[in-house]
């Protein structure tokens, strides 16, 4: 290639933030752009009853999803506030106005609404009365969420398939909206790499980077892009022997995997006989078939968030349904359940600002100021526990101090009398644990031992918490090392305390998802692992081909390094040692 | 079919969250709710219409109730303006 080409390549690429590994090409996809005037675009006859349907669907989400935020909220006034919302949805005159428009009109779905909504907006503008003006901010609002819900379902959107998404930032909702399609990789200019939107992709295999200031490139004037998720660099208008590249990349890569996943049948027992214990994390539906393909021994971590944003899942069927899918699909191993953990850049959109989410209103915390949905939760559970006695288990985010426990099984406890009173079978023996994700409740990991069945080390928040960092400030987010060796440090304290009362101790952060990490975990004393199914066959293969000697060697090192580059250069220099597969 | 003179008491008038009572009131029965103002007309199921009335305090108003169920829902919708929409 010729210094020139080589030029030219470089302006067209950019670089950012690696959020989840591997390569693709595809075409760029914008979305998320500013706010549009709506053009009065016409449609052919046989259009007009499914554009009409489009405007049905689209306002069967949006209710689900205002359902859904107003029961995460008893505040009468944020109640009230949603409960106008879901009003002006289902408003009758609104949707014969919007009907009208495209069935004798002929006009596309997006602009019957724009201009259906347009016509009440100029009359409330033009008011005498205050609070009436000050009404329209908020129905130009669900104007413009139902347009963009329409527009989603476009089958112009479906162009998202196999497309390389561009977005500023995405939220929870619109991340799972778009993992629907396939597509061929995620670019943002925000987020942290421990968002929402890298653990998804994470987790669906999609290619990810993030923090690259695209716009200026203005994506969608090319044809082709190519997205490198392992270096974290986007490049507009690849070559073809660029293209060929990723192609061939991505057949070794199967290859790879196929060999990995050989490993997934295998005994869970180091090389010197050792047993240990893979779980997956799962947070959709859509992962539960690679429990069995990539063998996890049951579901360590099911994250109960996203039946919140998806449909207004808190009532206590949906919640039912939800589990026993996962029940049935993780067959006779166990399943721990997660509380809600909404919070943090978890939390939908819409909610309440606090300035300090991480350190805010999250887990346990808001879940023991919310009692209704804690009982609805803990109720959802134990109905499910009655067809699956012994295997699921209940695990609480967010324990901070030794009250929230004593609180958190009260409550508990209070619930099943109520279902024992009403008749209702349940499994009374079912394990109650917590996430140790707080450094206040690691230092007093040997009394919270003696309080609960089991502890769960969610890494991501640990570090986090350990090291002052958010994890989403890209000024600071070079400071969020789990290598430091102070997140050792007190995993070792944790696990030893466990084992001193004799209780499980599991890791179910993202560190365990890196084999050479899980192999110290298991130096460490910690034999149970839970991470996204996608990377268990990797750590299977490294932990089942080396002995528990090794790792301990190994661990002992890290516990005794001062910095995190020395604990980084363990790894390096123990990975040039290792010939696997996956790494 | 029904038809009731009712006055808006409260103070704030035909305000959001009076509206907003009000259809889900009127959305629980199956009749229909015309609600007629100065001569113009709306439907008393639309929270849009409503809001459209900006009815203040003091304002007369014309229910007219059509349906099956039509005495339950008038006799429900003007208990609801004499209590000046306070929940029960």
């Amino acid at each position: 290639m010729s210094n020139r080409t080589d030029q030219e390549l470089k302006s067209r690429t950019l670089l950012g933030t690696p959020g989840a590994g591997g390569r693709a090409v595809g075409r760029p996809v914008v979305i998320n752009t500013e706010r549009k005037v709506v053009k009065p675009e016409k449609i052919d006859a046989e259009r007009v009853d499914d554009e009409v349907e489009l405007v049905e669907n689209a306002l069967d989400e949006l209710v689900d999803e205002f359902e859904g935020l107003k029961s995460i909220n008893s505040e009468e006034d944020i109640v009230d506030v949603m409960e106008t919302q879901i009003q002006l949805l289902r408003d009758p005159e609104l949707k014969k106005s919007i009907d009208g428009k495209i069935r004798s009109q002929k006009f596309k779905a997006v602009f019957a609404i724009f201009s259906s909504f347009n016509e009440y907006i100029q009359l409330l503008e033009n008011s005498r009365v205050n609070w009436l003006r000050d009404r329209t901010i908020d129905i130009v609002s669900i104007r413009d969420q139902l347009i963009d819900t329409v527009r989603n379902k476009e089958p112009d959107y479906v162009k998202a398939e196999n497309g390389v998404i561009f977005a500023e930032e995405l939220s929870p909702t619109e991340m799972i909206k778009l993992s629907r399609f396939n597509l061929a990789g995620v670019v943002t200019q925000k987020g942290g790499l421990t968002s929402h939107v890298v653990i998804l992709a994470q987790s669906l295999g999609i290619p990810c980077v993030i923090g690259v200031n695209w716009k200026q490139m203005r994506p969608e004037e090319f044809e082709t892009v190519m997205i490198d998720g392992d270096v974290g660099s986007v490049l507009f208008d690849p070559t073809d022997e660029l293209i060929d590249d990723v192609e061939t990349y991505k057949e070794e890569k199967l290859k790879k995997q196929e060999v990995a996943l050989q490993w997934a049948s295998e005994p869970d027992v180091t090389e010197c006989g050792c047993s240990f214990t893979i779980r997956g994390n799962v947070e959709f539906i859509s992962e539960l078939p690679r429990i069995k393909t990539h063998g996890a021994r049951g579901v360590g971590l099911l994250r109960t968030e996203t039946i919140l944003f998806e449909k207004g899942g808190f009532d206590i069927q949906t919640q039912i349904d939800f589990y026993r899918q996962v029940a049935e699909a993780t067959a006779e191993d166990p399943l721990t359940i997660r509380l809600f953990d909404a919070g943090g850049d978890k939390l939908p959109e819409n909610h309440e600002e606090e300035h300090n989410p991480f350190l805010g209103w999250r887990g346990i915390r808001m879940l023991l100021d919310k009692p209704d949905l804690l009982r609805k939760q803990y109720e959802a559970i134990l109905r499910v526990s009655a067809e699956y006695k012994g295997k699921i288990q209940i695990l609480v985010p967010m324990i901070s101090h030794m009250q929230q426990i004593e609180q958190a099984q009260l409550i508990l406890e209070d619930v099943k009398k109520e279902l024992r009173q009403s008749g209702v079978e349940f499994d009374p023996d079912i394990p109650f644990g917590i996430m140790i994700e707080v450094p206040g409740i690691a230092m007093m990991a040997a009394e919270a031992a003696e309080e609960v069945d089991f502890f769960s080390i969610g890494t991501n928040d640990l570090t986090q918490y350990m090291l002052a960092v958010d994890r989403g400030n890209s000024k600071i987010s070079n400071l969020y090392q789990p290598s430091h060796p102070s997140i050792w440090r007190i995993m070792e304290l944790v696990a030893n305390a466990a084992h001193k009362a004799g209780i499980p101790v599991s890791v179910c952060g993202e560190m365990a998802s890196n084999p050479l990490y899980a192999a110290c975990f298991l130096g460490l004393g910690i034999n149970d692992l839970s991470m996204t199914t996608n990377s268990i066959p990797a750590v299977k293969e490294m932990l089942c081909s080396h002995t528990l000697a090794e790792f301990k060697e190994k661990s002992n090192q890290v516990l005794r390094a001062r910095t995190f580059t020395d604990v980084n250069l363990i790894f390096n220099e123990w990975k040039k040692t290792l010939e696997l597969h996956h790494i | 079919m029904r038809k009731k003179k009712v006055t808006v008491l409260n103070e704030a008038g035909l305000h959001a969250r009076p509206s907003s009572t009000l259809v889900k009131t009127a959305s629980g029965f199956k009749s229909d709710l015309q609600i007629e103002m100065y001569g113009y007309r709306v439907n008393g199921k639309s929270i849009l219409g409503l809001m459209t009335l900006a009815a203040e305090q003091g304002s007369e108003m014309v229910l007219i109730v059509d349906g099956p169920d039509e005495d339950e829902a008038i006799e429900a919708l003007t208990t609801l303006f004499e209590n000046k929409f306070k929940r029960e």
